[in-house]
């Protein structure tokens, strides 16, 4: 059974970019969000294996997301998504329970690697 | 490698280097004891199981210590062939065993024995270094004495004692080092570090980092860290761990010995099979992280570093100007290439001179606390950035001007306990030594919160020696900090015993000052009385390159140090004024002081003086008046004796990029 994935970001070319590279990877793109609200609700309704979230986005960005769905689901699997500079921003993501992040532009080989270390994290 | 007898001599400058980081790491130790022993001692009256547990645990790490700086002093000194030392950390560590193994209680008689231990031993290893072995001497056969009677008491469990293992497992309690570094490409590498360093925290305690985690996110962050980690995990776990954080390029697990990764240091001497079974490093990764050298030889690097510098300065404006001659470009391509190694290489080689500040300020507490206990007062010693660097040459000379310093604020500073009540203030004593960054300088702090310096007994005394003159006006308690310094600071007033009784301070500090200025930093002092004293060093954080401002005075060409300069300004004649027969500048409202540096210097007056460096020396601003700005650069500074060559104002001399020499003022002796 292949894995599932939840994927937030609001440009949909983001989105598109990166359920490309994880369908290739075997996983099953089970759900798109634009927002930090679709997110959460998405999460409580798809219970994906991983969300790829985008750091910011409108209506609830993505460390508040991070925050609500860890709160809901401690056991969350979350990948930031960043781009440079937004240094700061994912560290508060990891706090919040994001397990790791990639870094725009990305590189499937990375995007790929940091997928798997969620997935195996403890 | 071999025993040739030819290096006896330089092992025996390493064993003394290394056996006094093992004596200091003693002290420190055994003052942690000290202060669970008190702690003990105090608490009797509400048990608390939890609190004594953690006391427990406290004490066995720091027995543990002990004993293994004592043990591998023993191993080092057996591979030497000094008796002397053997025999006492062979005693000494015959006790430590006993109280390791919970046979012996380590109260405050027994911790006292300790130091007093400690102290012979040191004495042994200084007598070693000096080629004299006496191990019948009084002093030591007296301590083993001591050290047999403790560890000869009767006890139930004495059975056991015989049987404790020699070596010392890495138990969980033991801090290892871990040292990491990120791959070159990896993005946002503070925040990977973050994640490497909560994957090691689900595996056991992480503590102290370098550099420290709020420099994680910093630019310059290379993504090569260490960190300390206390858990049961094997080093295969620690660095699957590290590793399963992402973007790992190395791990390195070191074992407990090896913790302190501030140094080179604990190669272990050639030819001490001990150094492999007691603290041998343990490396997951591949490379090896620190060797010793020679000081000497550092110094040497730095030195051809630096003709290295200028060289390279040459070359840059020689290859230009080929290139302005119609040579190929791909000279000057291959010369700014080179030009870029030669900094880096610069920069590398300094970085090596520097080492924590902590190396020196871990002398202190054990001096602090025998001399207060000598007193009979009551301190709480505090030390403050610890991992503050300084160039090794500079850390190995300010090591004397502290401790006068902290001498003079534990016996004069600092009230008695009586009468520190009387005045409203907590019995103990606070005695604060602080280093801090501050731009290219470091500054180091002694504070304390005594009584303050009485400014009209100081004066008062100055005037009875002659050393205020009668024309000076100044009277009662009016005068400046940094005036009461230059006071405090003349030699004739601060050897004259008479003021330590009258005005509580003057002893050493003239020492302080011509030793802080040799090193090319600045003293000053802050005062308040009845509140406590404040000396700061402003010293450079290295000696040997310095950003200086070149200008020229009478053809010549002078280095100001940089760090000094506020503005470099046009000279307007016009913006001259007078006050009390002294030259002002005003400038933009402020009337600052001016200095004709022509006149200064001994060149004819005249035309010519065109430029106005202002400098700011200890908060005060002088208009230092020169003919041309020239340009502002790194210099690298060949120190002189500067009270030899007659000339008091320069603290050293460079080699400009063209190959001239040009003198380095010194800024605060001229202002």
């Amino acid at each position: 059974m292949s894995r599932t994935v939840l994927v937030c970001d609001d440009a949909l070319f983001m989105r598109t970019m990166v359920g490309d590279i994880l369908q290739q990877a075997g996983f099953e793109v089970v759900g798109e969000a634009e927002t930090g609200v679709q997110a959460v609700e998405k999460y409580k309704h798809l219970r994906p294996d991983l969300v790829t979230m985008d750091i910011v986005m409108p209506d609830m960005g993505g460390i508040d997301a991070v925050r609500e769905i860890t709160r809901h689901d401690p056991a969350a699997r979350i990948l930031m998504c960043s781009a440079m500079g937004q240094q700061a921003l994912v560290v508060e993501a990891i706090q919040a329970g994001a397990k790791d992040f990639v870094v725009k532009p990305f590189q499937p080989s990375r995007v790929l690697e940091a997928v798997n270390r969620v997935l195996t994290a403890a | 490698m071999s025993h040739a007898p030819t290096d006896a001599s330089r092992y025996a400058d390493l064993f003394r280097v290394e056996a006094r980081d093992h004596l200091a790491e003693l002290d420190t130790a055994l003052l942690a004891l000290e202060q669970v022993a008190r702690d003990d001692a105090d608490g009797d009256t509400d048990r608390d199981a939890v609190r004594d547990e953690r006391r427990s645990a406290e004490r066995d790490r720091h027995v543990a210590t002990v004993f293994r700086a004592v043990h591998t002093l023993k191993g080092m000194a057996g591979a030497m062939g000094y008796r002397a030392v053997e025999r006492i950390s062979h005693a000494l560590e015959s006790l430590l065993d006993r109280a390791r193994a919970g046979s012996i209680t380590l109260e405050a008689y027994e911790v006292a024995l300790l130091f007093d231990a400690t102290d012979a031993l040191s004495a042994a290893v200084s007598d070693s270094a000096d080629g004299i072995d006496d191990p019948e001497r009084e002093e030591f056969s007296t301590i083993l004495r001591r050290l047999g009677s403790v560890t000869s008491r009767p006890h139930t469990d004495d059975v056991f004692a015989s049987v404790v293992a020699v070596d010392i497992p890495t138990d969980a309690r033991q801090a290892r080092t871990v040292s990491i570094a990120l791959t070159a490409d990896c993005p946002l590498k503070g925040v990977r570090a973050m994640l490497v360093s909560s994957r090691l925290r689900a595996l056991g305690d992480v503590g102290v980092t370098t550099p420290p985690q709020a420099r994680w996110n910093d630019d310059d962050f290379d993504g090569a860290f260490t960190l300390s980690f206390r858990g049961s995990a094997t080093a295969d776990e620690i660095a699957a761990a590290a590793r399963a954080a992402g973007e790992v390029a190395r791990v390195d697990v070191l074992a407990p010995d090896a913790h302190d990764d501030r140094a080179p240091k604990r190669g272990g001497l050639p030819g001490d099979e001990r150094a492999g079974a007691s603290g041998e490093r343990r490396v997951a990764g591949d490379a090896t992280r620190h060797v010793r050298i020679d000081l000497r030889r550092l110094d040497m690097l730095v030195d051809l570093t630096g003709e290295l510098v200028i060289t390279r300065d040459r070359l840059l404006r020689e290859a230009d100007r080929a290139v302005e001659r119609g040579a190929d470009r791909a000279l000057a391509r291959a010369v700014q290439d080179a030009a870029r190694i030669v900094t880096a290489l610069q920069h590398e080689v300094l970085h090596a001179r520097m080492v924590p500040v902590g190396q020196v300020f871990d002398r202190f507490p054990r001096v602090v606390r025998d001399l207060a206990r000598d007193l009979g007062k009551d301190v709480q010693f505090v030390t403050e950035g610890r991992d503050i660097e300084l160039d090794r040459s500079l850390l190995d000379a300010i090591g004397d001007p502290i401790l006068h310093l902290l001498r003079n604020a534990l016996d004069h500073g600092l009230e008695t306990r009586d009468v520190r009540r009387l005045a409203g203030k907590p019995a103990a004593g606070r005695l604060v030594l602080r280093a801090a960054r501050d731009r290219a300088s470091v500054v180091l702090q002694v504070e304390d919160d005594g009584r303050g310096i009485d400014r009209k007994a100081v004066l008062q005394r100055a005037r009875e020696k002659g050393l205020l003159g009668a024309n000076q006006t100044e009277g009662g308690a009016t005068v400046d900090d940094d005036r009461l310094l230059q006071v405090l600071a003349h030699s004739g007033l601060s050897t004259a015993r008479a003021v330590t009784a009258v005005s509580g301070r003057g002893v050493g500090v003239d020492v302080v000052a011509t030793r802080v200025r040799a090193l090319g930093g600045l003293l000053s002092l802050e005062t308040i009385e009845g509140h406590g004293t404040v000396f700061t060093m402003r010293l450079p954080a290295t000696l040997a390159i310095t950003k200086a401002l070149l200008v020229e005075i009478g053809g010549d060409t002078y280095a100001i140090p940089a760090t000094h300069v506020v503005e470099a300004i046009e000279f307007d004649p016009a913006a001259l004024l007078e006050e009390s027969g002294r030259e002002l500048l005003a400038v933009r409202g402020a009337r600052i002081p001016v200095l004709r540096l022509r006149q200064h210097f001994g060149y004819p007056g005249g035309a010519g003086e065109g430029y106005v460096a202002v400098v700011d020396v200890c908060g005060r601003r002088t208009a230092l008046v020169v003919d041309a700005m020239i340009a502002q650069q790194d210099v690298v500074v060949k120190p002189f004796d500067a009270a030899r060559g007659g000339a008091p104002w320069f603290s050293g001399a460079t080699v400009l990029g063209d190959g001239t020499p040009s003198l380095i003022v010194d800024l605060g002796m001229l202002v």
